[in-house]
């Protein structure tokens, strides 16, 4: 069985490829909460994933994960470019695959957090139900 | 058969307490140590990464969380355990409780058979071991026996333990003496916040369930920030109970040395509590306590434990659901509810470890699997949703990668509030997950402070 990579897509991410042809390839997950597209992986490039990231794993619906962002956002970037999420993708995306590989290594230490409010729980957690 | 489910005893019959409260009769204690070693972490036999400390093992142990266990134990007891899964005294126990040493640290100490020992944490007085005997082990065999083989224990070992097995690297990596003996905490510990407020030992959760005016009361183990997968789970086994559904859902987190990629303890029980904080469910139902463990991921042979620790807390009953505490497929993945309904012969259990001597009270319930099914448009059962075809798993990996990404993830699968406790830790470890600093730094700081007590 193919394994395939899911790359979830934001609202940023959906405007780059809606309209083009893979926009019919789109799911929706979790009752349309969010988007996705399940992209076949050739079996080539899967040995390729497994033996450059020692992180990565295929769940128990076969998908890869556990691969680095840096990749993911390759792989996406070259989805928008080529218009295409066909085998070609993987051959561009491993072509820089040092500079990706660079990239993971810095993420592995440092991830920024998304900017978000947490004031509201902050506020909750001020009158803990529990302890002393 | 009554109507109502009473509160099970203590495994063993009565709650381990060892814990000196008395700072002054704690010193008098330790001054009679002849001879004083600090504690060390278990340093993975290969590569030196920090993989238990047994620090840990003495607090659960003497706080009762283990009960009947009180220490390290002797070479006919590891020997029992390993065999039958039974202390010397008939009771069930599923883990080696060591007090490992290196020959140069048992060489430098001295001891000898009846001679204290004063532990030191941190620099700082912790507790006492009173030896009883000194014996040699080989690491590798005690791993492999403790986890079982395919030829041994054909009915659930699917493959031969090795190097990729966090628990067995545990055992691999212990140090060859060991000192048995009874260990005693004579500087009493604080918590450190977070975890202070998540702190039920034992006594202290049977009082809060009887404060609560809970009868019943349903465990959920966790090492996870809750999903709403993991929140239908526990709601929707909490149903069970005797005549009316559980009245407590006690969420029990394991803490202990963490791996990179899993959530930061800190994350876990504050994710845990934002459920009740945030409404989900009533906190009148809901308590959030820690047992400090480095999880072997034993599957079965951890839910015994598992089992021992919350109904020495008081629970009534344990949830269990497919791959309970696993890793891998080292074992089936429905090993625990094997143990649990029909017992695992092989383990020395020829029946449920509710129907042999000495064995436990509390009652399993079994769960399948939770997921989102976009056509009953809820998250749905397995045993009862039957469009297997459309079903969307809440798998883990999956999740994580969400968060990574920094998606907000959508209410089916996080709470808003829940997934904001993430982020709360997120900005002050400048990463979603453990990564090599956390895990470097948790295991310098451990959960744990002593007050000064000078001997």
């Amino acid at each position: 069985m193919a394994h395939f990579l899911v790359i979830l897509l934001d609202d940023k991410r959906f405007s780059a490829i809606k309209g083009t042809e893979i926009e019919e390839k789109v799911s929706n997950l979790f009752g349309g909460a969010l988007k996705a597209i399940n992209v076949e992986v050739p079996e080539d490039a899967e040995k390729k994933i497994m033996e450059t990231f020692t992180s990565a794993r295929i769940d128990s619906r076969g998908a890869i994960t556990d691969v680095p962002i840096a990749f993911t956002r390759a792989i996406f970037e070259e989805i928008a470019a080529q218009k295409s999420i066909g085998a070609e993708i993987f051959e561009n995306v491993f072509s820089k695959i040092e500079e990706i590989k660079e990239a993971a290594a810095k993420e592995s230490s440092c991830l920024p957090p998304p900017d978000i409010d947490i004031s509201d729980i902050e506020e909750l957690q001020k009158h803990p139900y529990q302890g002393e | 058969m009554g109507v109502f489910i009473e509160k099970p005893l203590p495994h063993g019959g009565r709650l381990v307490e060892r814990v000196v409260r008395d700072p002054e009769l704690g010193k008098k204690m330790a001054k009679m140590a002849k001879a004083v070693y600090d504690i060390k972490p278990t340093l993975h036999y290969e590569t030196g990464v920090p993989v238990r400390n047994v620090y840990r093992e003495i607090m659960s142990i003497c706080y009762g969380f283990f009960s009947p266990v009180e220490g390290s134990m002797t070479k006919a007891e590891l020997e029992r355990v390993l065999k039958e899964r039974r202390l010397l005294n008939e009771w069930v126990f599923p883990y080696p409780m060591l007090f490992d040493i290196s020959e140069e640290d048992y060489a430098s100490l001295g001891v000898e058979l009846g001679d204290r020992v004063l532990l030191r944490l941190k620099g700082k007085p912790f507790a006492i071991i009173d030896v009883e005997e000194i014996y040699r082990i080989d690491p590798a065999d005690v791993a492999t026996r403790t986890f079982g083989t395919p030829e041994d224990n054909p009915e659930v070992v699917q493959q031969a333990f090795d190097k990729k097995h966090p628990g067995w690297v545990i055992y691999r990596s212990m140090n060859p003496v060991i000192l048995a003996g009874k260990y005693t905490i004579i500087n009493e510990p604080k918590l450190r916040p977070p975890f202070d407020r998540f702190w039920y030992p034992p006594r202290k959760a049977r009082e809060e369930h009887v404060k609560r005016g809970w009868r019943t009361v349903i465990n959920h183990q966790t090492r996870n920030v809750p999903h709403v997968g993991h929140e239908m789970l526990m709601k929707n086994a909490a149903y069970t109970g005797d005549i009316e559904p559980c009245h407590g859902i006690q969420v029990n987190a394991i803490i202990g040395v963490k791996r990179r990629g899993d959530y930061p303890d800190e994350a876990i029980v504050e994710g845990h509590e934002m459920v009740h904080l945030a409404g989900y469910i009533k906190p009148e139902r809901h308590l959030v306590t820690i047992c400090l463990w480095d999880m072997r991921y034993g599957n079965p042979i951890e839910s015994l434990l598992h089992g021992i620790i919350r109904q020495n807390m008081g629970c009534t009953h344990h949830m269990f659901g497919r791959d309970h505490a696993a890793v891998g497929e080292y074992y089936d993945m429905y090993a625990t509810q094997i143990l649990w309904s029909k017992g695992i012969p092989s383990f020395g259990f020829p029946k449920s470890v509710n129907e042999v001597p000495y064995g436990l009270q509390i009652k399993a319930q079994n769960m399948a699997e939770f997921w989102y099914c976009p056509h009953c448009n809820e998250i749905a059962y397995s045993g009862c949703c039957n469009h297997t075809k459309e079903k969307q798993k809440f798998s883990g990996s999956f999740v994580r990668g969400m968060v990574a990404e920094g998606v907000f993830p959508p209410k089916v699968i996080f709470r808003p509030e829940v997934y904001k406790v993430i982020v709360k830790w997120w900005n002050k470890f400048e990463y979603p997950f453990c990564n090599e600093h956390y895990v470097q730094e948790k295991e310098e700081k451990l959960e744990i402070e002593l007050p000064d007590m000078e001997i």
